[in-house]
């Protein structure tokens, strides 16, 4: 693999440093499925997935981020559409290490966690 | 000098087919026993660079780098990387790296809190998902 060693990248008009697009990328992915027998469908930088119950799952990182503070995104889908939108949300910040963050996923009608069928998360910062 | 474990997952991912793992491995945490059996699930991704080998670093890198304060820096990314490993090997150096030590090295009580069993015996019926335990 050959590595481009530029301090900017440009188009002509805008010029962007290379820090902030490594510093936007995510770091980490994941998009599984929380119903049935739970299973990764594709990912990077992952090495695992807990399953910690109904709606509750916690991303293992292989290489882990810089420190705890680091942002995650999440989204999730709703497998049966009348019984509401779901709503993916991390867990207790307490559970969210260098190493691995927590979902959980809440349907939004009843309040409840949920199984959904396609969980996506994904993480962005410093990795270590 | 070696490249950070980021870059190398980057490369495999490019390179290697994905393999959905045969095994699943059950745990209960002792620190909350009022919680529901955990499933831990390999990562495809993960899989194939543990069995193709010369990506992943040593386990015993992720257990020093346990004890590295935040923002410190830590040893496992820019570790040397190991050799390919069986399915079997790839499992128990998960069980090293994503479960507690209190669940796998710690535990000294009665009850059988981990287990690695064939994807078929976790249950894909999860009405009952809150209620499950390890058989005894």
């Amino acid at each position: 693999m050959s590595t481009l060693n530029v301090s900017n990248i440009t188009d002509g008009t805008d010029t962007v440093g290379t820090g902030y697009v490594l510093n936007g990328s995510d770091k980490a992915w994941i998009n599984f499925n929380g119903t049935g027998t739970v299973a990764i469908r594709e990912s990077l930088n992952m090495s695992s997935l807990t399953d910690a119950g109904v709606g509750v799952y916690y991303n293992n990182l292989t290489s882990n981020m810089l420190t705890a503070n680091y942002c995650t995104v999440m989204s999730a889908s709703d497998a049966y559409p009348d019984i509401g939108n779901c709503i993916a949300l991390l867990t207790d910040a307490g559970a969210m290490t260098t190493a691995r963050f927590g979902i959980v996923n809440i349907n939004e009608t009843t309040g409840s966690y949920f199984d959904s069928s396609r969980i996506c998360t994904s993480a962005k910062g410093d990795l270590a | 000098m070696t490249k950070h474990l980021w870059e190398r997952l980057l490369e495999a991912k490019s390179r290697l087919e994905p393999v959905q793992s045969k095994y699943r491995v059950l745990f209960e945490d002792p620190a909350t026993p009022d919680e529901p059996a955990k499933v831990l699930v390999p990562d495809p991704n993960w899989m194939a660079a543990a069995l193709a080998g010369d990506i992943l670093p040593p386990i015993d890198t992720y257990q020093r780098d346990r004890l590295v304060p935040d923002g410190e820096p830590k040893e496992h990314p820019y570790s040397e990387p190991i050799g390919a490993m069986t399915e079997e090997e790839a499992i128990e150096y998960l069980v090293m790296k994503d479960i507690d030590p209190a669940v796998w090295r710690d535990y000294k009580g009665n009850r059988t809190i981990m287990k690695i069993v064939p994807v078929e015996m976790i249950p894909s019926d999860r009405s009952f998902r809150n209620a499950w335990r390890i058989a005894q």
